[in-house]
Formats: C-alpha cells, structure tokens, sequence
C-alpha cells in the first residue's frame, strides 16, 4: 500500500477526531454559557421583552436602568459589603480550623478518634431546616442575633471540610512524618510546612466551597438578621420575585452584579480550583 | 381652699399629666413582612401615613424573604421570644402559635369589625375572637384573551366546550400548541380548590374530625377539572409566561397576578379580558388569598402592642385598604371601602376590577387547620397526578384523602 496513502488516512483521522472533540467541547460550551448569556441580555430588556415567544435574543435597547433601578431597590453596597466580610472571614477561618482538625484525624493517635470523627460524620446527615429554630433560639440567646457573630462564628469550622481533608492528609505518608519528627520537627510545623504545601489542591478546594456556599447564603441569614445592616447579597435578591410574578430584568441585573466577585474569584483560582476538583472528585 | 381639696387637684394634675406623658411616649415598633420590591413603596407609603398621623409612634417594616421563609422565622422568633410587634401571616400559621398573639379584634370597634368582609371574619376568628385582620387580600378569577374568546364562559359546561374549541395545533407540527386553559396543580392547587368549593365540596368538615375532600362532591370537582386535561397546558411556571407565549387562551388565577398578566397579554399583542370564574353546579365563588396581620403578645410593652393595634386598624381604613388595593394590585378588604368615591371610581375606569370585586364579595378563605399547608401540599400532588393522567381522579382523591387523614391525628 502507498505510504503517502497511510500517512493521509492518519492524518484524516485524527483531525476528524480533533475535530468532533472539538464541536463536542462547543455545544457543551454553549449549553453551558446559555444561561449566562440569557441572564446578561435580560438584565439589558425591557420587561416586556424577557418572555418573548419566540425568544429575542437580544434587547432592542440595551437599558442601563434596569441596573439603577435594581441597585436602588436595597441597599446593594451594603449587601456586597456583608457577603464579601462573611465570605472571606468564614473562609479564612474555616480553613485553619479544618486543617488542624482534619490533621489530628489523620495523623494523630488518642482516645476515642474513630468514635468521634463517627460522631462528627453522623452530624452531616442532619438535615439544615430541623436545625434552624434551635440555632436560632442559640444564636438569640448568646446576643448575636442581627450581629456578624451569627453570621461568622457558627461557620468558622465544617464537618465535610474536615472529612475532605482528613481524606486527602491520609494519603501522605506517616514516613515522612516521622523522618520529620526524628530531625525535631514539632506537629504544627510539620503540618504548615509539609502538609498544607503538599494539601494546597485539597486546600483550594475547601476554601472555594466556602466561599461560594458563604457568598449563596440566603436562609441563615435572612433567619438570623433583622437589619439592612447585616444583609447580605442572596437575601436581596429575593426582592425581585413575588408569588404571582417576578421582575426578571431586575432580578438578572442583580444577579450579574452578585456574580461578578465570584468570577474574578475564579478567574484568579482556576488552576487550583480544577485540580482540586480533579484530585478530589468534588465540584 | 382646704389642703386636701389642693392635695386631690395636684393629684388629678399629676395623673393627667402623667397620662399624657405616656401616650406620647416615643414607642418603636416592628413589622415584618413578605412584600417584594413592587409593593415595598406602597407599604412604606402607608407606614409613612401612619407615623404623620401617630408621631409618637416609628414603625420599622422589615422584609423577611417570601411567605415560606417568613413562617420560618416568625416559628423560631415565638420560641426564641424575640417576635415582631406586628407580622403578615396566613391563616394555618397563626392557629399553633395563637397563644402568643394579641387578639386585635377586642381593640376595634363594633363597626370596624363588622366592615370585614363577611367571607374574612371566620379566617381571622380563633376560639370565637378576631384575633388578626385582614391585609393583602387577593382573590382567583378568570383571565382570557379578548380575541379569541369574544364572550367568556359563564358555566363549567360553557368553560369545557370552549377550551375544546380553543385546543388547536396551529402550526400543524402534531402537538398541540395552543391549549385551552392551563393550570398549574404543583403551585395553585387552588385552583382545584375553586371547583372544589363551587361543586359544594370541601377538604374536612365543620369540625375538622373527618376528611371529606374525596365524597361527591369532591370527584364531581375532580372529574370535571380532568375533563378539561386535554385541553389544558399543565405547567409549574407562571400562567402569565404560557399567556404571553400564546400557549394559553384562558386560566384561573389570583386577581395579584393581574399586573403580570396583563404585561403578559400586553407584549404578546392582544388584549386580555377578566370574569368572574365560571358557575360551578353549587355557586360560583373562588377563593381569597392572601395574608392577614397578626400582633404579638410576648416580649412587647402595652405601649407597643397598642400601637402594632393602631397600625393595623389603620390599615383596615377605607381610604387606606382602597389605595394598597389600587397599588398593588390586591382587594380592598372592608365593606366600606367598596362604597368609597375612590374605589367606584377606580372600578369605572378599570373595567376588570368590576370581576374582582363581585368575586371577592362571595369569596370563600383558606382553614384555618394548623397543617393545612402539609395538607394544601397533598391537594397539590393529588390534583398534579390527576391531570397529568397518573392517577384516575377516584384514585388520587382516595390517596390525597388518606394522606390528609394522617395529617389530622
């Protein structure tokens, strides 16, 4: 047979195959990306064009209002402050607790561990609304109520983070430990300067998750805040839907100003985030 | 002048004064309510009246989410003790939690209590005394298109027929791409409730001991809303949404969804008419929706509790319950209102509210059962597999029916 036949015929194939990977990776793009680009040219229309049948893609005039109108419905800046403060506290320290305890899991020996982390993992399978009035009634009576205490001190540590890390710190060897220990490495700085180098994916990850579920937060904080002081984001956002209807055009303006921080977020963490979710198998 | 003639004179001074001294006694109060951001100006414009008329009084309205995350909170607020002056809540809420409110009703006047609308009194009366008044009242009528439908149904017969008629596959695709009518079982299974009521039907009896919603009346109601599932778009989203796609020509909703609607038919280009909803076998009512306004007993001063009182008797007023009606969208919800220059003028020049109104006059309210939401639920799904064809409508009314029982133990 002609090579130059051969040689053509791999090369055929291999670009069909390029080829269909990537018009695969298209339409998945743009399944994905359609309601994002529903949500910002709503924000645009008026209302009368958000349910247009059939769809209009795009507004006839692209309104700028409709993100005045939506800002001065609540006190916005307000809320992004709040969700940017509970968000990065609760982060920050949702990760030092969960590495110090997912490290003693992991790696230490004392009494009654297994029973204990059993104890903690059996807490994840209560569900959040059965908790809510007694949290509340915690909350209320510790005077935290409508203060950043009840919107950041009951969130500073996570049984799942705990659990993810625990999972990810086993996979390091004891050896190292010990060979770190025999040079007179204590635990805390063995667990700073090996574990969490060595973790960072797993790290992210956990950091990422909380981010996102502090920046979402609606029923917490609704339930636990009275004052438009103490508000967040999420809880604006309700403002715009009713039971007989709801202001799209305002609701996706708002919306796209409430996504913004957490694509920047992303765009800065995106290699992190992906190997996290790669090592850990969690999105 | 004798000393002890001074002595009671500086007495009586000191009481008056003192008297006065507490009534104008800055008292602060809160409101929590569920109002999204189209009714939240109204409702500041009517709270803003209030504290001109009563400047003694502050009134802080605080938005809690929507109804079901108000609940929540106003359940865990009464354990914690920290409850709102005053709250918008719905019927099946209050009766767990009526020990911990103050009855408004004593604090009214004879005729004030009388100008409820009839159909209102018995959803806010607990233990024989009008515990909350009425607010943001709504009621379920009948929406359809003016080009399609020239004279609306007036019968269940007349409804049927025209939704047949209007069921068409206009683009000859083999789908149906016009229906009807359309319901919304998951979300409105008060629209169920409406036939349910009109065929003389209802979900318990008097006494609440016995379910009765799958007797004869029932499968009467039943049988007739699935004799209209061909004919209907079955759907989870807003009504509006399918009116404005053109994929429904007639539908039961609440008289709030009115704005919606109307936007709706507005931007699909026709024009949209409202009736009141078709004559079942038994009468023609349709059912109120809506919240009332509860004022809380713990953790207030008299002062408060007497000024949360005032606030919500002077929203009952007429000019008062006609503006919120006329803003929002909702019912005035007073006999007297109804006779107010303002409302008769409203209804002249908006021709659909002349339906709502008439509506509401007769309508019927939700129980007052305390799991009636767990039982609405029920209804919901057993209307859903109804007219989804799940179930047959004896089957899913003796299913619901079982359930609702278990909810009553």
């Amino acid at each position: 047979m002609d090579s130059r036949y051969l040689i053509d015929k791999h090369f055929l194939r291999q670009h069909t195959y390029r080829l269909l990977l990537y018009l695969l990776l298209f339409v998945s793009c743009a399944i994905m990306l359609l309601p994002f680009f529903w949500m910002v040219t709503t924000s645009f229309k008026l209302e009368s064009e958000v349910l247009r049948m059939p769809p209009q893609w795009f507004p006839k005039d692209w309104l700028w209002r409709n993100y005045i109108k939506a800002w001065n419905v609540a006190p916005f800046g307000r809320y992004f402050f709040n969700s940017f403060f509970m968000a990065i506290t609760t982060t920050i320290g949702e990760v030092i607790t969960t590495i110090l305890a997912a490290y003693a899991f992991a790696k230490m020996r004392f009494f009654g561990k297994n029973v204990l982390f059993a104890i903690l993992l059996a807490t994840l399978m209560i569900p959040g609304q059965m908790l809510l009035i007694p949290n509340y009634v915690t909350i209320t009576r510790l005077g935290w109520f409508d203060r950043y205490e009840a919107l950041i001190i009951p969130w500073l540590a996570s049984v799942f983070g705990i659990f993810l890390l625990r999972q990810f710190f086993r996979s390091i060897p004891d050896e190292l430990q010990d060979a770190a220990r025999i040079d007179g490495c204590s635990r805390l700085r063995f667990l700073w300067q090996i574990v969490v180098p060595l973790s960072k994916p797993a790290i992210m990850t956990v950091a990422l998750l909380k981010f996102l579920g502090s920046w979402n937060a609606f029923l917490w904080v609704l339930i636990m805040t009275n004052s438009n002081k103490m508000r967040t984001v999420p809880v604006g956002l309700t403002l715009f839907s009713s039971e007989v209807g709801t202001a799209y055009e305002q609701l996706m303006a708002a919306s796209v100003l409430a996504i913004i921080p957490v694509l920047i977020l992303f765009f800065f963490t995106q290699k992190q985030f992906i190997q996290g979710v790669a090592r850990t198998g969690i999105k | 002048m004798k000393s002890w003639k001074i002595g009671v004179l500086g007495l009586v001074v000191v009481l008056l004064f003192g008297l006065l001294a507490v009534a104008d006694d800055p008292v602060t109060i809160t409101f929590w309510h569920a109002m999204s951001s189209r009714h939240q100006p109204n409702l500041q414009k009517l709270i803003d009246d209030f504290m001109v008329e009563y400047p003694n009084i502050t009134v802080e309205a605080i938005y809690q989410g929507g109804y079901g995350d108000l609940q929540q909170k106003i359940n865990a607020a009464v354990v914690a003790g920290n409850v709102p002056a005053i709250a918008q809540v719905y019927e099946n809420w209050v009766t767990p939690i009526v020990e911990v409110l103050y009855p408004i009703g004593p604090a009214m006047t004879d005729e004030e209590k009388a100008d409820i609308i009839d159909g209102l009194v018995g959803s806010n009366t607990y233990n024989g005394i009008l515990y909350t008044v009425p607010f943001n009242k709504s009621i379920m009528v009948f929406y359809y298109r003016k080009d399609l439908v020239p004279t609306p149904p007036v019968t269940w017969e007349e409804y049927l027929q025209m939704a047949k008629d209007l069921t068409a596959d206009t683009n000859d695709d083999g789908t149906i791409d016009q229906f009807g009518t359309g319901f919304r079982p998951a979300a409105n299974p008060e629209q169920f409730l409406n036939f349910l009521d009109e065929a003389g039907g209802s979900i318990l009896n008097e006494d609440w001991t016995e379910v009765t919603i799958n007797n004869e009346a029932g499968l009467q109601a039943m049988e007739y809303a699935v004799s209209l599932a061909p004919y209907s778009l079955v759907t989870s989203s807003y009504m509006s949404d399918a009116f404005q796609a053109n994929q429904v020509c007639m539908f039961i909703d609440t008289s709030a969804g009115y704005y919606y609607n109307n936007q709706a038919a507005e931007t699909a280009g026709f024009e949209m008419g409202v009736v009141r909803v078709p004559m079942g076998p038994v009468n023609q009512r349709s059912m109120i929706q809506g919240t009332n306004l509860a004022v809380f007993d713990i953790n207030q001063t008299q002062a408060q509790k007497d000024a949360a009182v005032l606030l919500a008797r002077f929203l009952l007023r007429a000019e008062n319950t006609v503006f919120w009606a006329e803003k929002g969208g909702y019912q005035p919800v007073t006999k007297s209102a109804y006779v107010t220059e303002e409302w008769e003028s409203w209804v002249a020049t908006h021709e659909y509210q002349q339906a709502m109104s008439a509506q509401m006059l007769d309508g019927f309210a939700q129980i007052l059962h305390p799991n009636y939401g767990d039982i609405r639920y029920v209804i919901a799904t057993m209307f859903e597999e109804a007219m989804l064809g799940e179930a047959t409508p004896k089957e899913a009314l003796d299913n619901g029916a079982a359930e609702i029982e278990a909810l009553l133990e």
